[in-house]
């Protein structure tokens, strides 16, 4: 019987002048059968969109000073850039009546609003540090039409399934993108400790084997 | 009249109120404690080259958490001063060292800091590098750091001296051990 299985799969740096889709036929082709689902990072999928911008390239307004004051230091938004970045792509005043509802639903009881509100790149841009070398001096955002991604990921492989998915050390897994047919907790849950590796370990690809028979069994089962 | 009065009082406090949250709040503040560096020790030296480093703390002595996104030497030696030898310089975070001269954006926490190595290279193009050391005068090294933290991106600079006599004590400790 097989067993699921995860490879992460060794790339080069991947770039904006990269597209991810070719880079998975370079690196990882033969790797990749029929019942397998491919999983891509998010943030290296936004790097080849070329979706990261240098905080030096932005001009932060009076509203991302003020209100990058109000996110708690570890969020992304925290520094005058990072909010400034998730401004440009939602709205300044999306996030200012987003944050403002935020507040108020806090001193309700009702927290997370804010992300709710806010947009979907509120929640994805990850600030200068975010992302290994030499892109830790950049802000990358979240990628652009994730399923429309794994969408062409399946055509071009024939594979069972593939996702686009944002994993951290810190055991929170998210797939953004995903093809039809698949349930984004099912593979969220196989990629909770994180194959990727977030700093130099360069997997940007992870192939999880077997994942229809897998699926199967667990159909048999129930 | 007393209404638009009233609009522009309560927008004033807002304001106020604000301004002083932020004032309160603070930011990241970083300082390169030069006067608390560890001595150079000369880490190599060869016919023609000698390669001395030494460990710079630093601190965020701030109330913010703070980026430093990049952070170099710049030795200063203009062949007008000295022309005896080459000098290259890097310097690479403590806690996670690189070979590359690159510096990877680092978060540092408030009250936190860590410490950057700094090595210095001197070649001498005929192949004596004791005696081109010999000759050397004081060389002043700005390390050159960038922030990103709550406020606008800005680039400072500390100046340390790393001195003739200096090269020569640890020019003469390594012998010595030897």
């Amino acid at each position: 019987m097989e067993e699921l299985q995860l490879i992460p799969v060794k790339t080069r740096i991947l770039t904006p002048k990269d597209n991810i889709v070719d880079a998975i036929e370079h690196y990882a082709k033969g790797q990749i059968g029929p019942n397998d689902v491919v999983s891509v990072a998010e943030s290296v999928v936004a790097i080849t969109q070329g979706r990261a911008v240098r905080p030096e390239e932005l001009n932060p307004g009076i509203l991302a000073r003020i209100m990058c004051r109000f996110v708690p230091q570890k969020g992304s938004m925290s520094s005058i850039y990072g909010m400034q970045a998730a401004m440009n792509v939602e709205g300044e005043w999306r996030m200012f009546f987003a944050m403002l509802l935020g507040m108020l639903g806090k001193l309700i009881g009702r927290s997370g609003l804010f992300y709710e509100l806010a947009g979907a790149q509120a929640a994805l841009v990850d600030d200068v540090t975010g992302t290994m070398p030499p892109f830790d001096k950049h802000i990358v955002y979240g990628p652009d039409n994730p399923n429309g991604v794994a969408e062409e990921i399946k055509n071009r492989f024939g594979c069972y399934g593939a996702a686009v998915a944002d994993v951290n050390d810190l055991k929170r897994a998210a797939v953004l993108g995903i093809t039809s047919g698949l349930e984004p907790h099912k593979v969220a849950k196989i990629l909770i400790d994180n194959p990727f590796g977030n700093a130099s370990q360069m997997t940007p690809i992870v192939i999880i084997k077997n994942y229809a028979q897998a699926e199967a069994r667990v159909v048999q089962n129930s | 009249m007393e209404f638009l009065a009233f609009l522009f009082i309560v927008v004033g406090i807002v304001l106020v109120v604000l301004w002083l949250y932020i004032v309160r709040q603070g930011d990241a503040e970083f300082d390169f404690l030069v006067d608390q560096r560890t001595e150079f020790a000369l880490n190599e030296l060869t016919k023609d080259k000698a390669v001395f480093s030494c460990v710079v703390p630093f601190l965020n002595k701030g109330t913010q958490d703070g980026t430093i996104m990049d952070c170099y030497p710049r030795h200063l030696m203009p062949f007008e001063y000295y022309k005896g030898c080459h000098i290259q310089s890097r310097l690479t975070l403590e806690s996670n060292r690189r070979d590359d001269g690159y510096w990877e954006a680092l978060i540092v926490f408030k009250t936190t800091g860590d410490a950057v190595v700094l090595t210095l290279t001197f070649t001498d193009g005929n192949g004596d590098i004791k005696q081109a050391l010999a000759g050397i005068p004081d060389m002043p090294i700005d390390l050159v750091y960038q922030v990103v933290a709550r406020s606008d991106w800005y680039i400072s600079k500390k100046r340390l001296v790393m001195s003739a006599a200096e090269i020569q004590a640890a020019l003469h400790r390594a012998g010595a051990e030897q």
